[in-house]
């Protein structure tokens, strides 16, 4: 029954959708009829999505699709995130945050009611192609042919409370980019005035501060649940998660700087295409199964072709739209050797070069694979020596970006910057120097440093320090920066300094882990609702006062026969030490032990940038 | 120059939707990577019966019939997916020899699976220690191979066995 539900009013959805995109050719409709229709059906996707929560929650396993990825088992919480832990659910979350844009996107005053709804018609479009795409290939809401008490269960690694949010703050910041590429293509069809330029920079800094904060959980769950020690790993679909995000990062940038120049408003266009292209792209990448990694669903070539489909659709058509209709005037751009536009546009080819870098590196197995019957693939050290380079001047820019003058090349109090400049690297060399020198680490540190120093300064330099709204407002470029200066720092500690101790160990050895004693203290193994659990518990730093205890070890789930591995990490703010439990051999157990370095920077790097991302929304 | 500039990513777009069509249409998974042994001699391995160790199984043996190889474990969820489509092949191909090895299993778990789900093969090899899976390529639970009487392997597919595999693509090899 709730199925019907669903279903129905999926398709009520789409047809509404279709009635509107019919609309702007055939009958005409006043702004407050359409926006009703565009909230209606919207109302209608979200009440599909939540027919279907509503079946995960009451484990009505006469849904087929609950049925494949439940258990009545499950906690509640990951029987809620069960229902976009599958391919159908995914994509149906997908359908419904577009709606949810699409209706917050049509309150938005202050911006002309036929471009608005030029945009929403855009939207719709959208809708009805993914809409139709959960129809014909990927329905949530199929019937269970069979009558069943029991669910087949959700794959134990998504049993995460992390993971269970991942999802939806991902998808937000993939699909708010919708947004933005229908803003952009009704500003080109309507050669709009730059009213839409405000616009869409509200929306794509949402959407980037999402993807930011969607791509972080992620990347944390891989850290403590994966247990491999590392927090990126270079897989595919993490690089389908970054092209979006840099080239939003070069969006988001030259938005906030444009000042009516024609040159960057195309290059504005351009890369509002291009970010949802490659959020498009990603999910055609993930969801077609052409990539496995711990994303992929199940496979099935029919869904890969309908929604490569989509994909070429919607980015032909929008550089399409580009190539045709593009805006003819053209006033020149005001270079200098080093002003605020030199060091956007210096930026943005960084960013794009990176972007396509890693484009390359992603379908490069693809092609391979196609003309030589060859399995390749490409991992880190590809990125490592590519992207990290082509990025580092650009960070070297960043630090000094905000404080640039508009007209001149001149900076304010320079000698300021570098003698600081000189006073880091020196510190810097001679502390690499005498701990264990490292290039990379050399380069990163001083780099991070630097770049939280510059921002520092050209705080107190140039604004008298305050603490009310617009304070915090006017220095939010620098904090941003902070945030990215952080992440360096913690990104460099913990890649280049990680060390790594093997042991074979027995219940109640010590063993010395930087100096510090730890006891291998005993294994337990207790029963968790829907899980077996076995922790080796460990005590570190016996001999002090403060001692730590850590559990390390597997759970079992026995309803899908899978062991997931569970990191125990005992957080301290300078370091991670991360202890993971391996396998059992004659009474012994090996057990790694990590020491990563300054990892908490990056988390708390990237707290700053989602906080610098929400100030920047409410600031005009 | 302009208008290079905008046709590019147009062009990259077509690019990479025609790798990408042909990737699909062709049939590629990454779920079945191109084997190395395929069309090569099934490598040597000798293994015992699960039920009477006594009883041994060696490459030599596999001449002179087609031979259907599959690996599986009591622990592997999509074995037990693919499991009653053995006996579908048992059925309906009686000349095939179906030889299953039992990959990294407690003797216990093996046997209590076949019991309950049955057991379809002509004879269960042990592969405790997972080193003919070693020898195979198996790159993970289940796999199949398909043998032919020469001891060529002449097809391999990762991943649980559907009907549509089956017809499509076994079937025209037996």
């Amino acid at each position: 029954m709730i199925s019907l539900i669903g279903f129905l009013s999926l398709v009520f959805a789409i047809g509404i959708n279709f009635y509107l995109l019919l609309s702007r050719y055939i009958f005409k409709f006043k702004k407050q009829r359409f926006n009703f229709f565009i909230r209606l059906s919207s109302l209608l996707t979200l009440l599909s999505f939540f027919s279907l929560m509503y079946a995960y929650v009451t484990s009505d396993f006469s849904n087929y699709n609950v049925f494949q990825n439940s258990h009545s088992d499950k906690p509640l919480i990951y029987k809620i995130s069960g229902t976009w832990g599958n391919h159908e659910g995914s994509m149906l979350l997908w359908l419904c945050i577009l709606s949810i844009f699409s209706f917050f996107f049509s309150f938005t005053k202050n911006i002309e009611d036929n471009f608005q709804k030029l945009t929403l018609i855009i939207q719709a479009f959208l809708h009805i192609l993914f809409g139709l795409f959960i129809v014909l290939t990927s329905n949530p809401f199929l019937v269970n042919s069979i009558l069943v008490n029991e669910g087949l269960g959700l794959n134990p690694i998504l049993q995460d409370p992390g993971l269970a949010i991942h999802p939806p703050v991902l998808y937000a910041g993939y699909v708010g980019y919708s947004i933005v590429f229908s803003i952009a293509i009704a500003g080109l069809f309507q050669n709009a005035d730059d009213e839409w330029l405000y616009v869409a920079k509200k929306w794509s800094l949402i959407s980037w501060t999402f993807l930011t904060g969607g791509i972080a959980l992620g990347s944390y769950w891989a850290y403590y649940e994966l247990g491999w020690g590392g927090w990126w790993f270079w897989d595919p679909v993490e690089n389908i998660s970054l092209m979006p995000w840099i080239a939003g990062l070069a969006l988001v940038h030259s938005l906030i700087m444009v000042r009516g120049e024609q040159a960057i408003k195309k290059w504005i266009v351009f890369l509002s295409i291009l970010c949802f292209s490659l959020s498009v792209f990603g999910t055609f990448l993930v969801r077609s199964g052409i990539l496995t990694s711990v994303h992929s669903f199940a496979a099935d070539s029919s869904r890969g072709v309908f929604i490569l489909l989509i994909f070429f659709i919607i980015t032909g058509f929008g550089f399409l739209v580009f190539l045709l209709k593009e805006p003819k005037k053209s006033n020149s751009l005001n270079l200098l050797f080093i002003n605020k536009v030199s060091a956007l546009v210096i930026n943005n080819i960084l960013m794009i070069i990176a972007t396509l870098t890693i484009l390359l590196g992603t379908i490069y197995p693809i092609i391979i694979e196609v003309l030589y019957n060859k399995r390749i693939s490409v991992g880190g050290p590809y990125f490592n020596s590519t992207v990290i380079p082509i990025m580092i001047p650009g960070f070297l820019l960043m630090s000094i970006a905000p404080i640039l003058s508009w007209q001149t090349s001149k900076i304010k109090s320079s000698k300021k910057y570098a003698l600081s400049f000189i006073i880091l690297s020196i510190v810097v060399l001679l502390q690499s120097y005498f701990l264990n020198f490292n290039t990379w680490g050399f380069v990163g540190l001083l780099l991070g440093l630097w770049i939280i120093l510059a921002s520092i300064i050209a705080i107190l330099t140039s604004y008298k320090i305050k603490f009310t709204i617009k304070f915090f407002q006017i220095i939010n470029p620098h904090i941003a920066h902070i945030g990215v200066g952080i992440a360096i720092i913690g990104i460099t500690c913990s890649s280049v300094f990680q060390n790594e101790l093997d042991f074979n160990l027995s219940e109640g050895d010590e063993f010395n882990v930087n100096g510090k004693k730890v006891l291998f203290e005993k294994i337990e193994t207790t029963n968790e609702t829907n899980f077996q659990a076995l922790r080796g518990k460990f005590l570190f730093n016996i001999e002090s006062n403060k001692i730590n205890e850590i559990k390390a070890g597997k759970n079992y789930y026995p309803v899908s026969k899978i062991i997931t591995s569970e990191a125990g990490i005992l957080h301290q703010w300078n370091r991670d030490i991360y202890f993971i439990l391996g396998d059992q051999k004659n009474n012994e157990w090996f057990v790694r032990v990590l020491i990563n370095p300054f990892v908490s920077f990056i988390w708390l790097g990237v707290i700053l940038m989602v906080y610098s991302g929400l100030i920047a929304v409410t600031r005009r | 120059m302009n208008r290079i500039f905008l046709l590019t990513p147009l062009i990259v777009l077509l690019i990479v939707c025609i790798f990408s069509l042909i990737y699909l249409l062709t049939g590629k998974d990454p779920n079945k990577p191109p084997s190395a042994l395929l069309n090569k001699s099934v490598p040597i391995f000798e293994s015992s019966s699960l039920y009477n160790s006594n009883e041994i199984i060696k490459t030599k043996d596999l001449q002179n019939k087609k031979t259907l190889i599959n690996f599986f474990a009591s622990w592997c969820s999509p074995c037990k997916v693919e499991h009653p489509l053995f006996f579908e092949i048992r059925k309906n191909y009686p000349e095939l020899y179906l030889l299953g090895f039992n990959h990294k299993d407690p003797t216990l778990d093996a046997k209590k699976y076949l019991k309950d789900d049955g057991n379809p093969y002509h004879f269960v090899g042990v592969d405790s220690d997972g080193l003919i899976a070693l020898e195979f390529g198996v790159f993970g639970l289940p796999e199949t191979y398909l043998i032919n009487e020469e001891g060529t392997i002449i097809y391999k597919f990762m991943g649980p066995l559907t009907k549509d595999i089956l017809k499509n693509e076994i079937a025209p090899l037996l």
